[in-house]
């Protein structure tokens, strides 16, 4: 017998021998057993069953009238693609490429200490500050990152002031970051931070002996988690509140088979969140790659192993986050926008952020920043000293990037069930790929992504009642 | 029951052959099949007629085997089946997208 009803748009795939995952372009899911799909599908699934309910409720079908039902999957597609109403807002700034460090996953061509020829000018900075408020975002955050700009502070400071000097009259909602590795950040340093409402952001891979691996400082001698440890608690003392300073994890080879060992550290610490992050493919990263890389299924093993920890930590009363699946989680479960640049569609390069090098010169991303240093000049927008905002902003390269990002069309995107959490990475895309739109059965991020959405819609498919409760707090 | 076997037309151990009725499946659904196998093959469409055909060659050289094909099959018929819902309700989508951008249109 046939039923009446109209299918509205969705996407779907096995999701296992037994069922199929069903969503639809707000992000809402069901899960379906074989037999009910396709009766779903051939419209032979009884219009009053609970399973028709369910499926109305998600707005994968309806009996009502589709204008009725359009007008509600409009308003909560646009709340899903808000992100993309005030335009850039993250300034990326790199006041110094000097560093202290030598990470072996080092994706920039870092200066020493005492070389002075990649730090920025104040022409420069003054340049990059009215740029970025030439942009219409009503959000402004600019985060300095390097080499260490703490190596540069003076420079930081020029920045911080020339910045809130200008939104004396701009009016923005002006933030600050630092990306450090807090080894160089002394009292009176972390006092004008605080002044500033700049926030601390630095890398933790680990406990001491894998941290040290991944990330020797370049002076033989000294002990960079020892002095790691002791100015995360001098910057605590200072701001009076353990959430100041935040810390990213990136994986190397060293690093996998220890994420346990790793969480740990993050919780001694005194973090209650980390994002297990795998290396990138830029920079020395893959000039050395049979150094410190590894292939992907093995980081995505491990993401797992390490997610099934942390939730048996909150299980026992800790909270601690997973930023990435607490990322995929908010998309999953609420109809609200993310603003994680890496992963949107259309893509964040450029129209979320933006990354401005010590020389003025402005790229849509800092992996495109990164394949500079290569000589490769293609994600460059122009450069601060002789371009304006709108021809950079506004020009045909990135409208070009921009219009080959969007998920929604992109081959082997369009149509994957996990579209409506998932995004693009033009730049990571031409970089391993060769090309901006990429070639997805042999893209590792999409394995990555697809592995990962596939293993937390296990978890919510399963119900555990205790593991949804974490999830929500992670998320809210 | 024994006799019964996918329509493989096997060329070499890591290539291989096989036909599909184009009153069956879509052009557009062979086609977005073809492409979730790129990764591991080198893959060639024809047509003539009513028959499309599809040559797979392993890149690795090794050979393939039949599941690969069951496989191309089954997705076949998933992508078939996205293909017809896109065509019969896929207008909802624009009109989804339209009322949306609505307030910035005006």
């Amino acid at each position: 017998m046939k039923y009446e009803y109209t299918i509205l748009p969705f996407r779907f795939d096995h999701f296992s021998n037994e069922e199929y995952l069903l969503t639809n372009d707000v992000g809402e899911y069901i899960f379906l057993k074989n037999a009910d799909f396709e009766k779903f599908v051939t419209h032979e699934l009884d219009s009053k069953s609970d399973l028709f309910y369910d499926l109305a409720s998600k707005q994968i079908a309806t009996t009502d009238k589709v204008e009725d039902v359009v007008k509600m999957l409009a308003t909560k597609f646009r709340t899903k693609k808000s992100i993309l109403r005030d335009f850039t807002s993250l300034h990326m700034v790199v006041p110094t490429l000097r560093c202290n460090s030598s990470c072996i996953y080092c994706q920039v061509k870092r200066h020493e200490k005492s070389d002075h020829s990649a730090d920025m000018t104040k022409k420069t900075a003054k340049n990059i500050v009215k740029c970025i408020f030439d942009g219409p975002s009503p959000y402004i955050k600019i985060e300095f990152q390097g080499g260490d700009p703490s190596i540069d502070f003076e420079m930081v400071k020029y920045i911080i002031e020339e910045a809130e000097w200008v939104n004396l009259f701009k009016k923005r909602d002006l933030s600050f970051v630092i990306c450090t590795n807090l080894t160089l950040l002394t009292p009176d340093m972390v006092k004008y931070l605080k002044k500033h409402k700049c926030d601390i952001s630095t890398s933790l891979d680990g406990p001491k002996d894998l941290h040290d691996t991944n990330r020797p400082l370049q002076d033989k001698k000294l002990d960079h988690h020892e002095i790691f440890e002791k100015n995360v608690k001098m910057v605590r003392d200072i701001w009076g509140d353990a959430d100041c300073v935040s810390a990213l994890m990136t994986t190397s080879k060293y690093s996998l088979g220890r994420y346990k060992e790793i969480i740990d550290e993050y919780i001694r610490l005194g973090f209650n969140n980390i994002f297990l992050r795998s290396l990138n493919p830029y920079g020395f990263a893959s000039e050395y790659k049979e150094k410190v890389a590894y292939p992907i299924e093995e980081f995505i093993e491990n993401f797992k192993e390490g997610l099934d920890y942390i939730i048996e930590i909150n299980k026992k009363g800790t909270f601690f986050v997973e930023g990435f699946a607490a990322l995929l989680l908010k998309r999953i479960l609420t109809p609200f926008a993310t603003g994680f640049v890496d992963l949107q569609s259309p893509a964040g390069v450029g129209i979320a952020g933006a990354i401005y090098d010590y020389d003025g010169s402005v790229y849509v991303a800092d992996e495109g920043r990164m394949l500079a240093r290569f000589k490769n000049y293609y994600f460059k927008l122009g450069n601060v000293n002789e371009n304006t905002f709108q021809e950079m902003f506004n020009g045909k390269l990135l409208h070009e990037i921009i219009e080959n990002s969007c998920t929604e069309c992109l081959p082997g995107c369009a149509d994957c069930v996990f579209q409506p959490y998932c995004g693009a990475d033009p730049v990571r895309n031409y970089s391993v790929q060769g090309d901006v739109v990429g070639h997805r059965p042999t893209n590792e991020m999409c394995i990555k992504t697809k592995a990962i959405i596939h293993y937390l819609m296990e978890k919510l498919h399963e119900g555990d009642p205790e593991t949804i409760k974490i999830f929500w707090s992670w998320i809210k | 029951m024994a006799n019964l076997e996918f329509p493989i037309n096997v060329i070499d151990g890591n290539k291989l052959k096989i036909s599909f009725d184009l009153k069956l499946y879509s052009k557009e659904a062979i086609t977005a099949t073809c492409y979730k196998y790129t990764g591991k093959y080198y893959i060639h469409e024809s047509c003539e007629e009513n028959t499309v055909s599809i040559l797979f060659e392993s890149k690795d050289k090794s050979d393939i085997s039949q599941t690969v094909v069951k496989e191309f099959c089954n997705n076949l018929i998933d992508q078939e089946i996205r293909h017809n819902i896109n065509k019969d309700f896929g207008y909802i989508r624009d009109l989804i997208v339209e009322e949306a951008f609505k307030p910035v249109n005006k």
